[in-house]
């Protein structure tokens, strides 16, 4: 981490104190989603967040996309407070939000054709890198189909797809394999990993920020994993993965990668057992 | 049905003829006891009869005086509905996405809205005269609330998930309006424009009528005319009842068309 000292003074996305409650508009009730939450990312850093439903993982990422604002404590990237959304920061939805009147392609297309993504490409350009990506979701075959007529697991990789190719920045993820069946699901980790830069030099990796449910995944993607809590949401623990990069089948079989698995799993046990009473 | 791999039974190659019966029979029925009442009647009688109608439709067509009544009223439809389709889009679009556009314009539209379409007849003529002006106007009102109610609902219901996304992808604000909120609203504006038709077409001929009763058989024109026309002067109930069934089957066409349209417009979501 020497290396990286220099930069430790501006992190990629640096939390401070924060915390988000919810006002409903009518009854005026309020719900504290999230507090309390400090946390740095490095510039091309993997950070995993797991913890039961209902702790705030989806709060915080709609934090740092900018689609809401925490009501105190500050988050900033590259030093500076996050002051909306933006094609910096790619975000793929937990209910996916693909448009319906689209075909798988124009879904994908959607920001290279209407957003900043696409500014500077060619037509032949775009086409290609919407191509590139269908077939990386394995969804060829299907390009031309809506949304109404795909399974559960296609609309996520859909999803998945359009934050691709939009290539931000930051990636941030809310459960984005969670849909998907066993055999697919190994592969597109594998696949993400390399699109985040994987086998690329630090400094030209992406920041990615991937909620999940499964802990596993977790373990085998991050670099670190963030373990959040509820009542109200906040962080319980931050584990550094320290398994070597790149990951592959035979990191499964590493005994640090049980060892850590079964590190999380009793962070969040006690959580998870009070969440289904 | 060819392509279909295991056709239902009920809409097998055989049984569509069954269905069309089925819808044809009791119309059918219908007609053959109204000519056969009607050959009771003494012969001198006004009372139309299923025979005289069509002898009267033929005659009405060829002479050109049913084909020019048609076209007129139509016109003045689609040109009203056009008036309609301008203002109600663009207030329903603001109405829908704007708060305080609609917090001002809710008051106003609400009180209008239950004003029947002939009850400004009075003033759209008093202002407008007996012409084409005053029956635009009738339409464009007729076709107005439709226009915008359905409009600003579709808008206002777009789901917030899909214009955040557009917003995450920098799309920007003119373009998520064309892009996100306007195709997403489809559904809406375009069942609010048939609806807009329908009602529009019921007020023409209502307007027609009126407007021609004030006109004393004048030169107003349209299909409402020609109904008031047989009704005052000559008298000929088969060119009424002729009249009837034309402002029907347009009717039934023009809803037609629009479900047509929906069904391509509509792309991607199941046809309602
Ligand atoms: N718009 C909102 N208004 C009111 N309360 C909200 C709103 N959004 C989230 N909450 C509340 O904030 C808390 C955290 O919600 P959030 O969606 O972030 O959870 P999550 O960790 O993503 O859960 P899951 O794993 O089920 O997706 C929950 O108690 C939820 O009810
Ligand atoms: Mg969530």
């Amino acid at each position: 981490m020497s290396a990286a000292s220099a930069r430790e003074a501006t992190p990629k996305l640096r939390f401070t104190a924060v915390a988000k409650e919810f006002v409903a508009p009518r009854t005026g009730k309020r719900t504290l989603a999230v507090t309390d939450v400090g946390l740095s990312i490095e510039a091309g850093e993997f950070v995993c967040v797991v913890g039961p439903s209902g702790c705030g993982k989806s709060t915080i990422m709609n934090l740092v996309a900018g689609l809401d604002a925490p009501t105190s404590g500050t988050i900033t990237m590259d030093g500076r407070p996050i002051a909306g959304p933006g094609a910096d920061r790619g975000v793929m939805f937990q209910d996916y939000a693909l448009y319906p009147w689209l075909t798988v392609s124009q879904n994908i297309g959607f920001g290279l054709e209407n957003g900043t993504p696409g500014r500077g490409l060619s037509r032949a350009e775009r086409d290609a890198r919407v191509r590139h990506f269908v077939e990386l979701v394995r969804l060829k075959g299907a390009e031309d189909k809506f949304p109404h007529q795909l399974s559960g697991g296609m609309c996520q990789r859909v999803a998945l797809a359009r934050l691709l190719a939009n290539g931000p920045d930051v990636l941030l993820m809310d459960e984005p394999l969670g849909a998907l069946d066993a055999q697919t699901r190994l592969i597109l980790q594998v696949e993400l990993l390399r699109i985040w830069g994987e086998t690329a030099p630090r400094a030209e990796r992406k920041t990615a920020i991937f909620i999940t449910h499964d802990i596993e995944e977790a373990v085998f993607l991050a670099d670190r994993v963030v373990v959040m809590g509820t009542g109200p949401g906040r962080i319980r623990a931050i584990l550094p993965i320290d398994l070597p990069r790149p990951r592959e089948e035979g990191t499964r079989a590493d005994p640090r990668f049980a060892a850590l698995t079964k590190q999380v799993w009793e962070l969040i046990r006690d959580d998870a057992y009070q969440a289904i009473g | 049905m060819a392509n279909s791999l295991a056709p239902s039974p009920s809409i097998g190659l055989r049984s569509v003829p069954l269905t069309i019966w089925r819808a044809i029979a009791l119309p059918l029925l219908l007609l053959v006891a109204w000519q056969l009442w009607a050959m009771g009647l003494p012969a001198d009688t006004r009372a139309p009869s299923p025979a005289k109608v069509l002898a009267g439709f033929v005659r009405l067509t060829l002479a050109g005086d049913l084909p020019l009544a048609l076209i007129q009223s139509i016109g003045r439809v689609v040109a009203g509905f056009l008036i309609a389709l301008v203002l109600g889009l663009s207030l329903g679009l603001a109405m829908g996405r704007i708060r305080w556009v609609r917090d001002g314009l809710e008051p106003i539209v609400e009180s209008f809205r239950p004003i029947a379409p002939m009850a400004i007849l009075p003033i759209a003529i008093l202002f407008l005269g007996t012409g084409t002006p005053a029956a635009l106007s009738i339409v464009a009102y007729a076709a107005f609330f439709p226009l915008l109610l359905n409009v600003m609902h579709g808008v206002s219901r777009v789901d917030p998930k899909l214009v955040l996304a557009a917003r995450t992808m920098g799309v920007p604000p003119l373009r998520t309006f064309t892009h996100v909120i306007l195709p997403a609203a489809m559904p809406s504006v375009l069942l609010g424009s048939r609806l807009a038709m329908g009602s529009a077409w019921t007020a023409i001929i209502a307007a027609e009528l009126a407007v021609g009763a004030k006109a004393g058989g004048g030169t107003s024109g349209g299909i409402g005319q020609m109904m008031f026309v047989f009704y005052a002067y000559s008298i000929d109930l088969n060119g009424i009842v002729v009249c009837m069934i034309v402002v029907g089957v347009v009717a039934l066409l023009i809803d037609r068309a629009f479900r047509g349209a929906e069904r391509i417009l509509v792309r991607g979501r199941e046809a309602t």
